[in-house]
Order: structure tokens, then C-alpha cells, then sequence
């Protein structure tokens, strides 16, 4: 990813994303696309509340209940449905929060160069040897679980890989002759920073981003099911810290959809993210794909 | 950028030095930083009958414990009490912290090395038939399989595992780390059936390793299979194997000793959840039932011990890399 050189054919920009997908990526965008479709009509999709038990408790998948019932007769498939909008609010805003920062970041100390950048990198050294689990952990522990902790908290460690690409990107560009030429003629960094740098980092950036939307999903997951999620919102990883928490689950038949299910629904959406990540990988670098 | 190795070294150690420091205020901060006062709703002793405490006696609980002292005093006071190996007490378990620590710690090594020892040689050993036979069908079959494998998270993987092998198949027990009341069956029977518990951990920790330390060893034995040196003794006529074993791992092992223990960071992380999945009795294990019980100076010392850990595996990293690679300088970050 430090990327030397980054010359793209002429048709290449210009044919549209979908076309430039490999058949997994064309797959993992369409499971993707489905999973937001569910998490938006959520309440269409759902004949039963995802709150209150509305059937027997621990019943297997049937017509009424297609992924059965938990342990106090929540319907399974309404809570993987709204479950599905936790998972992707924080993959979203995770990555969004991390991706613009992190880009800005990025941007400013490579520009700018001298202390400013001397102290981020300082500052990211010491960030990318800190285990970030353990300290999530504690952080939710002391905080209390909440979406927004969780979400503050991933970003604040995962901006550091997009801050360092971007970085050594725009050390690269700003050597660049056009960028001296129109410094030359000049260009106030606002105009080069629109016109000359952001369309030569944004893919970099969005790549960055798909990363640590995946990243921020797991973790989420991670978290909740430790028993660190938010508890008025059950996410994925909670419904499985609930069913793990069922003494002697394996002992009956319950996990086969009680734990499988949230286990379906986040595996697809992270190996998903994983694919479209590394599909657009190879677009934003195309000496990747070569090796 | 000239530098003498033992300056960098030094460097580095103080940088380290600095991030541990900061690790140690964050864990001195949270409690402090959390709202309420710890004696606002104290409950009595046993056989009291107290709703609430007067100012005296919460003063005294103040002075008891040294919060009645301004806070670079008590940050003082808590850093000789790290110094001498005292991490407090844990409120659930009523014992020491390290004791406790000092119980759980060896199961956690157990899967953690174990994991580390069998996803380096597995992931070096393919690593380097992959390089040697590039774009042959091995190389073709191989690669998009570890960068699948390398994409799947520690504990979903740990619960398919689980789902199949445990639960389905009924091939590996469901948790613990050994049989309880097994009696003493002999030392061969105990070695069995802790190796038996382990098994589904460990293999969850070293597929998910063993992605990246092929990715890593395929990067690197193609860098030096294409060196001058290994076509000279290809044309002296020397078997593959010996090319491989004498003229190329040696000189590819940087970037992967240096990974292995880079990589200790991210393997903690997976082991915490992982020992969750197989109820495995160590550290995560141990940091879920914390969690889930309030017990805060229980939190903060594995906090402590796991960052550490974490923090002199990666500054060893640091040394040997520049031990290994004497032309790498201070200008050089080691990639994580």
C-alpha cells in the first residue's frame, strides 16, 4: 500500500463500480446490500416483536418463528433483523469516524510535515503496540456498554492504519511535479487539497474504510459477546453471550439455532465486508492483485 | 539517519517505557474518572445496620484507604504498589489479584505459544513450497485459501468449530481445561486429556495465525529465491530442499521472527474471546467473569499483566529485528 506509483488507464476510472467487481465482490455487495435492506425494513419484515416474547420459550424454527425462539420466547429472526441495524450502525460509523479522521490526519502531517507530524507519528507508534481488545475491554468495563462508547472507543484506536497510508501517500504526492508546478502557479492548499490530493486519496481512504467497518463489527461482536455490549440493544454478539450463558446449552438442541443464526448473520456480513475490502484493494492498487 | 544499535535500542525502550506509563495512568485514571464516590452507598459491616454513613466515618474509610490524600500522593502511592507486584484485591474471588492471576496465567500461555509455535512452522512450511512452486497448482490452490482463512475472526471460527467438532460430532469436550475429579491417572493420562481440552483452542488460534505467517513467509522466500545467490546454487546443482533449508529460510526468517512476536498483541486479543468460546479457564476467561461481577481491580490487573506482556513482546521485536538486520535504521519503521 505505499503505492510508488498509481496510474490508471483511461477506461478504467470511467466503467462503473460493478463492473470492475470480481464475482466474489459482485456477491459479498449484494449480501451487504441485503443486510442494510433488513436492517431498514426491519419492522416490515418482522410479524413478531424483537422485544417481547411472543410464542414458547425455546422453540425450534417453525412457520411462526423461521429461526425459533430464546430462552424467554423472543422471536430469533425479529432480533437478528434489528440486530442487524447495531452491526452496521457501528460498522458504519466506526468507519466513517475513523476513515475522515484518520484521512485528515493523515493529510495534515504529511502536508505539513515537521513537529505536527513528528508528534502523530509518535502518537500512533505508541497507539498501534497497545492490544486494542484488552483495552476496549476495560474502557466498556469502566464506561458502562453503550453503542456510543463502543463506537467512540473503536475509532479512536482503528484511525491509525488509515492516517499512516494516507500519510506516505501524500509524502509521495506532494514531491510530485504537477503539485510543485501549480504551487508554482499558486494554488493555495485548499485548492490542491481539493483539486490534486483528495481524488488521488479517496480510494485509498474508502478502502481504508471498508477495512474498518469489518474491523468495527467484529469488535462490536467481540464485545457484547463478553457481555460488554449495550443491553437495551441486542446485537448479534449479545443474543450469543445469552445463549452461551444458557447453562449446559450443548446439552439440548437449542444452540442449532439460538447460536447458529446471530453466528450465520455476522460471519456473512464480516467475510462479505473481507471480499468487497479486498476487491476494491486491488481497484485502488493494482499491483496488489499481481503477486 | 546513522545511529549506533545500542542508542536505537534505547530509543525504543524509552518509548516503550513511555506507553507503559500511560497504561499504568489510564488504569490509575478509570476508576477515579467513573461517576459516584465509592463510599456513597458503602454498605455495613456484617451484623451493622447502617442506611447511610455519617461524614466521620466516611472520612475514615477516606483516610483507610488513602483517598483522603491529594491525587499525585495516591498515584505515587499505587505506582510503589505495581513496583512491588501488588495489583490490590479482588472483591469476588477475596484474594490477592496476582494470586489469582499467577493460577490462570499458565493456561492462557499454554494455548497462546502453542498457538504461536504451530502456526509459524505450518504457515513458514507453506509459505515457502508456495514461493518455490509459484503459480504451479499448489501455489494456485493455496493462496486464495490462506487469504480466506486469514480473514476470519478468532472466535467465529472457534464457535464453528465448536458447533461441528464439539457439539455436533461430540469428537472434543464442550469447555474446561481438563476433567474435573480425573483423579490420578498417571502422568501420560493428564498429559492426554489437557491436550485434549486444548485441541480445539489452539487450532482456533493457529488457523487464524497461520494466514498471515504464510502471506508473510510467501512474500519473503520469493524476495530471496529470486537473489542472485540461490541461481548460483541452483547452477552448482544443489536439491531444492537444501536451497530452501540452507540458502533461503535463513535468510527470510527477519520479517517472520519479527511477525511472530508482533503478532503476540493481536493473539492476545483472539485468545480472550477464544477461551470465552470453550470455556477455557484462563485470563479471557477469567476477564469475562470480572466484567460480568463488577470486580475492578480484578479488570485492571489483567489489564496490566496482558498489556505488558504485549508491550515487552513487541519492544524483543524491535531488538531482534535490528539484531537480525543490522542495515535497518531508526528511519525504518518495523511494520506490524
Amino acid at each position: 500500500m505505499n503505492g510508488l506509483e498509481m496510474t490508471y488507464p483511461a477506461t478504467r476510472r470511467s466503467l462503473p463500480l460493478w463492473h470492475m467487481l470480481s464475482g466474489s465482490g459482485k456477491l459479498a455487495l449484494l449480501i451487504l446490500l441485503l443486510m442494510a435492506g433488513v436492517a431498514l425494513a426491519a419492522p416490515l419484515l418482522c410479524r413478531h416483536s424483537h422485544r417481547i416474547a411472543s410464542g414458547p420459550a425455546l422453540a425450534a424454527p417453525s412457520l411462526v418463528h423461521p429461526m425459533g425462539t430464546d430462552e424467554l420466547g423472543v422471536d430469533l429472526w425479529a432480533q437478528i433483523a434489528y440486530g442487524a441495524r447495531i452491526s452496521l450502525l457501528v460498522g458504519a460509523a466506526t468507519a466513517l469516524l475513523a476513515g475522515v479522521g484518520g484521512a485528515a490526519v493523515g493529510i495534515v502531517s504529511g502536508y505539513q510535515g515537521g513537529l505536527a507530524d513528528r508528534l502523530t507519528m509518535r502518537l500512533i507508534d505508541i497507539l498501534l503496540v497497545l492490544p486494542d481488545l484488552p483495552v476496549m475491554i476495560v474502557l466498556a468495563a469502566f464506561f458502562g456498554p453503550s453503542v456510543t462508547t463502543i463506537i467512540v472507543v473503536l475509532a479512536a484506536f482503528s484511525w491509525t492504519a488509515t492516517a499512516r497510508i494516507i500519510r506516505s501517500r501524500v509524502l509521495i504526492l506532494k514531491e510530485r511535479r504537477y503539485i510543485k508546478a501549480a504551487e508554482l502557479y499558486g494554488a493555495g492548499t485548499l485548492y490542491l487539497l481539493r483539486r490534486h490530493f483528495l481524488p488521488e486519496i479517496f480510494p485509498l481512504a474508502a478502502v481504508g474504510m471498508i477495512r474498518l467497518a469489518g474491523r468495527a463489527i467484529v469488535a462490536e461482536a467481540g464485545l457484547s459477546f463478553l457481555g460488554l455490549g449495550d443491553p437495551t440493544s441486542r446485537s448479534w454478539g449479545l443474543i450469543m453471550h445469552h445463549a452461551l450463558s444458557f447453562k449446559g446449552i450443548y446439552y439440548t438442541d437449542f444452540w442449532k439455532w439460538w447460536l447458529v443464526f446471530p453466528w450465520l448473520a455476522l460471519t456473512l456480513v464480516v467475510t462479505s465486508l473481507a471480499l468487497l475490502g479486498r476487491d476494491l484493494e486491488k481497484l485502488a492498487d493494482p499491483r496488489i492483485g499481481r503477486s | 539517519m546513522e545511529m549506533k544499535a545500542t542508542e536505537q535500542n534505547r530509543r525504543r525502550f524509552f518509548d516503550y517505557l513511555f506507553t507503559l506509563f500511560i497504561v499504568v495512568s489510564l488504569n490509575f485514571a478509570l476508576p477515579r474518572l467513573m461517576p459516584g464516590d465509592p463510599f456513597l452507598y458503602l454498605s455495613g459491616d456484617h451484623g451493622e445496620e447502617i442506611a447511610r454513613f455519617s461524614t466521620d466515618q466516611i472520612d475514615a474509610y477516606r483516610h483507610q484507604y488513602g483517598l483522603d490524600k491529594p491525587w499525585p500522593a495516591q498515584y505515587a502511592a499505587s505506582l510503589f504498589a505495581l513496583l512491588r507486584g501488588d495489583l490490590g484485591y479482588s472483591i469476588y474471588y477475596n484474594k490477592e489479584v496476582s494470586t489469582i492471576l499467577l493460577n490462570r496465567l499458565p493456561w492462557t500461555l499454554l494455548l497462546v505459544l502453542s498457538a504461536v509455535f504451530f502456526s509459524t512452522v505450518i504457515g513458514c512450511l507453506l509459505g515457502s513450497l508456495s514461493a518455490s512452486f509459484r503459480g504451479k497448482a499448489l501455489d494456485r490452490l493455496l493462496y486464495p485459501l490462506m487469504i480466506a482463512v486469514a480473514e476470519i475472526p478468532a472466535f467465529l471460527l472457534g464457535l464453528m468449530l465448536l458447533f461441528f467438532l464439539a457439539a455436533g460430532l461430540r469428537l472434543f469436550p464442550l469447555s474446561g481445561a481438563m476433567t474435573h475429579f480425573a483423579g490420578t491417572a498417571g502422568f501420560w493420562h493428564t498429559f492426554v486429556d489437557i491436550a485434549h481440552h486444548a485441541f480445539l483452542p489452539v487450532l482456533t488460534l493457529t488457523m487464524v495465525r497461520t494466514g498471515a505467517m504464510y502471506l508473510l513467509a510467501r512474500n519473503a522466500m520469493t524476495t530471496v529465491l529470486a537473489r542472485d545467490y540461490v541461481r548460483t546454487a541452483r547452477a552448482k546443482g544443489l536439491s531444492t530442499a537444501r536451497i530452501l533449508a540452507r540458502h533461503s529460510l535463513r535468510n527470510a526468517m527477519v520479517p517472520i521472527v519479527t511477525r511472530v512476536f508482533l503478532s503476540l498483541g493481536g493473539l492476545v486479543g483472539g485468545a480472550i474471546l477464544v477461551e470465552n468460546v470453550f470455556a477455557y479457564p484462563g485470563l479471557g476467561r477469567l476477564m469475562r467473569e470480572s466484567v460480568l461481577v463488577h470486580d475492578y481491580p480484578m479488570i485492571q490487573g489483567i489489564f496490566l499483566l496482558v498489556t505488558g506482556a504485549v508491550l515487552s513482546a513487541n519492544f524483543l521485536a524491535d531488538c531482534i529485528y535490528r539484531r537480525l538486520d543490522p542495515r535497518i535504521g531508526l528511519s525504518t519503521e518495523v511494520q506490524p
